[in-house]
């Protein structure tokens, strides 16, 4: 029943995309060398492809002849429920799905988002880990994964006046921007939204908050149910056209983003009517457009600051030099890059909903030693990042290995270099 | 029946067969990924996807084999990268720039073109030959090899080594008569051209799919570099 | 009284111990003797510099040994095997081996004709059972019992059992006689044969080419005669001495293959400065004979030099081996664009069976789940 399901999922998922990419694979095992997980762990189980393989399987046996003469004559074994629950281990606790074993594939093969429709085939037969099927329930019923209700983004915003004096414009109609946080910001980055919110300001920006539009944040999307994900976009996208804004905010959360502006058009089959964008774009954009003035060298004192390119928004988003573009005048000289970087950068180690997984601490941890390793190799004492997801891994991270680095996000550097 | 039939028969009717049979094979795995169709992608552009093809194309068929751009992503497994790229370009030189090769080429479709000298080509397929030896030894070697090898690997690697070795011996005329090597020569390529279709050794056609697509989705994004 | 000796026989035709010698040494160079100065390079040089000790030998056997009583038969020939023969000028080895050995029998050279030449012949055969060296000229056909070649009422076969039961040792002469050569080619209507596919009882000696290197012929029955034994032979019974490299390997033009310099066509640059003819289909690679070291008239010159590339004509079923002017590494057949239309449609066709397959499977997969897409 269970194997139904996925069956039934991944039938359903498999185009022209996916079949061409499976039979362009020659399991050169070129990919491993890009996860983070398996350089960390030497398990050959973490292979990127290898993670594909119940997909692969199921293209095989269910599409084509040749796997399906392969089955009859006993050469390859069909899938069964007991290979989703093994691969949920090496999927799900294992894998960030940050994408860098596509950057390498020799072949082009998009791994990743194999992996992605892995994950949902898994999901389907119910083999998720516990953590993240916890979180994507508790996110269905609440619209958050911490639990973070209506009530305290409310809160929230209200915060904002007796913080900075400006009254939060809740569900502004006619609003040029729609600004979704995440519940993430909300438990342990508050300051987001006082800081953000006299950038633009600041930028004549006119700008609005939501209380039906609050999370960017997409259970669906990290955990690989299509379904949830449709409904929590859904929210976004239907206040956004409601509210009828020209442009879409996304302000720490990478996943979101992507989902945001890459996933919902087609989910939906719809182009949006709105641009959807993220702060690593708008605030240097500001900047180099001079809507916003910043004290160059504001950061330029004595701290050796390096940018750690996060998967979503960094290599699949596409925002490399914009984020530079701000450092550079912030921090100048005392900006370092860290060795490989944009497209090929390391994961953090902590994406794909790897830190609500209890069980994947241990595999959490030793890929941040990687990145930890080029962190130190660059001397670096601040890292600097725009989401929201990997600043919360840093820190983890450097406390895990008792290291006093400091981490930095964005929204903050602008916000205390303003120049009013 | 003696060599000269054998080969005779491997040259002829054989090849014949196989030929038909890849040709068929080929066009059946094109058509059943074809079929299946791709959704039209509704999400605006960041960047020119059309550049994006050419970079992946670019980064795919001439940057990837021999400059790796980042040692560290390859440093634990470099024979796969540095022996690959070499039997590529080997099987390049010899199958497209080696004269006897261009005039099959030329006979069956009907256009020849200059080739090189063959001390080139002939050093080019002795690296083959080595990439081949060095790609299955790491195969059984490399535990991320060893587990994503099975059976049809194998078989893949043998049967584009068997032609490769019984060329190159039948150049060198090596231990066998000509005809006996020519022979072994047709055969082992009229089983690689029926294998091909049946295995991922048709990676060569899918390669243009998944780096089409991988050029436009990042070039969408405006990821590549 | 003893038989005469070939030295005597020469002698006694006004050879001087000179030319004597020097035809023993031709002989040592023709039949390969190692120690010898190579004789791929220089083909039947006009001066020897041969140790005494390699030519030794064969002085002596010329000086004690008879005459070879030699049988020559003609099945489906075209007689060039003969011509060649006698086409290769004195004083050339052939032309003082036909005429020193006895060649008791040979339709085209004899001045009988009818029933005096068979009646010379049975006589001849009598007279040398089990002595005599059988050449053969010609393939032999076995279809409609053996009716396509038929000589004073009697087939080729039965001709050839009868003159082979007597012989010493069979020579195949040419490439009719040692592979079927021309009859035989596609579709071989008069099921013609080699010889050493018919007689199994008594050595053949296939010495193929269209028509056979003369000297090469002559020289195994010199071979014959002075040592009383045939010559080391290959697979395909071809005597290694003559057969042991390929025209390719000894070619004066290899530097040209080696340098990747080509003849595109017979009237260019290339085929003027003498370029490799391989592009322009010269078989010379998988050709095993001797024409690039023997050469053909006297040394004069062979194809490949006269600017022609090899047919490879002494290789079994050359005529089938793909067009002359074809490549010689090309299959022997181009697919038809119609086949290569029908294979591909027959692909495209079962791929479109599966992908119906898999489209009302993904149909499927998406119905029971509730809305259409």
């Amino acid at each position: 029943m269970a194997l139904e399901s996925t069956m039934n999922l991944f039938v359903k998922k498999t185009g022209g995309e996916i079949a061409s990419q499976l039979e362009a694979c020659t399991r050169c095992g070129m990919c491993a060398e890009a996860c983070p997980y398996y350089l960390a762990t030497g398990k050959p189980e973490y292979t990127p492809i290898w993670k594909v393989e119940p997909l692969r399987k199921a293209y095989e046996q269910r599409f084509t002849i040749v796997g399906k003469i392969k089955l009859a004559l006993g050469v390859e074994k069909p899938l069964t429920d007991a290979d989703l629950k093994e691969w949920s281990k090496a999927d799900f606790e294992a894998c960030s799905v940050c994408g860098k074993c596509s950057a390498v594939c020799p072949m082009g093969i998009e791994i990743s988002s194999l992996i992605a429709t892995a994950r949902a085939g898994i999901t389907a037969a119910g083999f998720a880990p516990a953590g993240l099927v916890e979180k994507a329930e508790t996110q269905q019923r609440t619209g958050s994964p911490n639990g973070a209700g209506e009530k305290e983004f409310a809160d929230w915003y209200a915060a904002l006046e007796a913080e900075t004096g400006i009254k939060a414009p809740v569900d502004v109609k006619g609003a040029d921007m729609l600004v979704v946080f995440t519940s993430l910001e909300i438990g342990s980055k508050k300051k987001n939204l006082y800081d953000l919110a006299r950038i633009l300001n600041a930028a004549g920006i006119k700008w609005t908050v939501s209380l039906k539009a609050r999370d960017a944040f997409n259970m669906g999307s990290i955990i690989g149910n299509p379904k949830l994900q449709k409904e929590l976009a859904g929210k976004i996208l239907s206040t956004a056209k409601e509210l009828g804004v020209k442009q879409l905010l996304v302000t720490e959360c990478g996943h979101g983003f992507t989902t945001l502006r890459d996933a919902v058009p087609n989910v939906f089959g719809e182009e949006l009517p709105f641009f959807v964008t993220h702060i690593a774009e708008l605030l240097p954009n500001l900047i180099r457009e001079g809507k916003i003035k910043v004290k160059e060298g504001y950061f330029a004192n004595g701290h050796t600051y390096t940018f750690h390119d996060s998967c979503k928004i960094q290599r699949q988003g596409g925002i490399f030099d914009e984020p530079r573009y701000a450092l550079k005048l912030l921090a100048g000289d005392t900006f370092k890059e860290m060795l490989p970087n944009r497209e090929e950068a390391l994961c953090c180690g902590g994406g794909g909903g790897m830190r609500s997984i209890p069980e994947a601490n241990e595999n959490r941890m030793a890929a941040f030693k990687l990145k930890l390793e080029q962190v130190e190799r660059v001397g670096a004492d601040v890292v600097v990042s725009t989401c929201d997801n990997c600043q919360l891994q840093l820190k983890d991270g450097f406390k895990h290995y008792n290291r006093p680095i400091e981490v930095k996000g964005l929204i903050e550097m602008v916000a205390d270099s303003l120049v009013r | 029946m003696n060599w000269q039939e054998i080969l005779e028969f491997s040259r002829g009717p054989m090849f014949y067969g196989a030929l038909l049979f890849f040709l068929a094979g080929m066009a059946y795995r094109l058509f059943a990924v074809i079929s299946l169709g791709w959704s039209k992608d509704l999400a605006k552009p960041r960047g020119s996807k059309g550049a994006g093809v050419v970079k992946s194309f670019l980064r795919g068929g001439i940057i990837f084999p021999f400059f790796p751009r980042e040692k560290s992503a390859y440093a634990n497994n470099p024979i796969v990268y540095i022996a690959g790229g070499l039997f590529h370009l080997s099987l390049f030189v010899v199958v497209v720039l080696g004269t006897a090769h261009m005039l099959v080429w030329k006979s069956l479709v009907g256009i020849g073109w200059p080739t090189l000298p063959l001390p080139i080509v002939d050093w080019m397929a002795a690296v083959g030959i080595i990439a081949m030896v060095a790609l299955i030894v790491n195969r059984a070697v490399h535990p991320v090899m060893k587990l994503l090898t099975g059976p049809a690997e194998v078989m893949s690697w043998l049967f584009v080594f068997l032609p490769m070795l019984t060329g190159y011996m039948m150049t060198h005329h090596m231990f066998f008569p000509y005809e006996v090597l020519y022979s072994l020569h047709m055969i082992s390529i009229n089983v690689m051209l029926v294998w091909i279709p049946l295995s991922r050794i048709s990676h060569f056609m899918f390669y243009f799919f998944s780096r089409t697509q991988h050029g436009v989705e990042w070039g969408k994004r405006n990821a590549m570099p | 009284m003893p038989e005469e000796t070939i030295y005597q026989s020469m002698k006694r035709k006004g050879v001087s111990r000179r030319d004597f010698l020097k035809l023993s040494g031709l002989f040592a160079m023709a039949l390969g003797f190692e120690k010898l100065p190579p004789i791929e390079e220089s083909g039947l040089p006009t001066t020897l510099d041969v140790k005494p000790k390699v030519v030794e030998p064969i002085v002596k056997a010329m000086e004690s040994k008879p005459r070879l009583p030699v049988i020559w038969l003609e099945f489906q020939d075209c007689t060039g095997c003969s011509e060649a023969l006698t086409r290769s000028n004195s004083p050339t080895l052939s032309s003082l081996v036909l005429n020193t050995l006895t060649i008791e029998h040979h339709e085209a050279l004899s001045a009988a004709a009818g029933f005096q030449v068979e009646e010379a012949k049975q006589q001849a055969m009598k007279k040398y059972a089990g002595q005599y060296i059988l050449v053969v000229e010609g393939s032999i056909p076995l279809a409609n019992e053996g009716q396509y070649c038929v000589i004073g009422g009697r087939t080729a076969l039965d001709i050839l059992k009868e003159a082979a039961a007597g012989a010493a040792a069979i020579i195949a002469t040419g490439s009719c006689a040692s592979f079927g050569g021309l009859p035989k080619a596609k579709p071989n209507p008069t099921d013609a044969k080699g010889v050493w596919e018919l007689i199994t009882d008594k050595p053949v000696i296939n010495i193929p080419g269209c028509p056979a290197i003369p000297e090469v012929t002559t020289g195994i029955i010199a071979h014959y005669a002075l040592f009383g034994s045939l010559p080391e032979l290959d697979g395909l019974h071809r005597p290694k001495a003559f057969y042991g490299v390929t025209v390719h390997d000894r070619c004066l033009r290899r530097p040209f293959y080696e340098a990747g310099k080509f003849a595109l066509s017979f009237d260019d640059e290339g085929a003027k400065k003498g370029y490799c003819l391989y592009k322009l289909g010269c078989k010379g690679p998988t050709t095993y004979n001797s024409c690039a070291t023997i050469k053909w008239d006297a040394g004069l010159s062979f194809p490949i030099q006269s600017g022609h590339p090899c047919l490879g004509c002494s290789e079994p079923n050359f005529w089938d081996g793909g067009g002359f002017y074809q490549g010689q590494s090309a299959p022997l057949e181009r697919p038809e664009v119609t086949a290569v239309g029908a294979a591909v449609a027959v692909g495209a066709a079962l791929g479109a069976g599966v992908a119906v397959a898999n489209r009302n499977q993904k149909k499927a997969a998406e119905a029971p789940k509730g809305g259409s897409k």
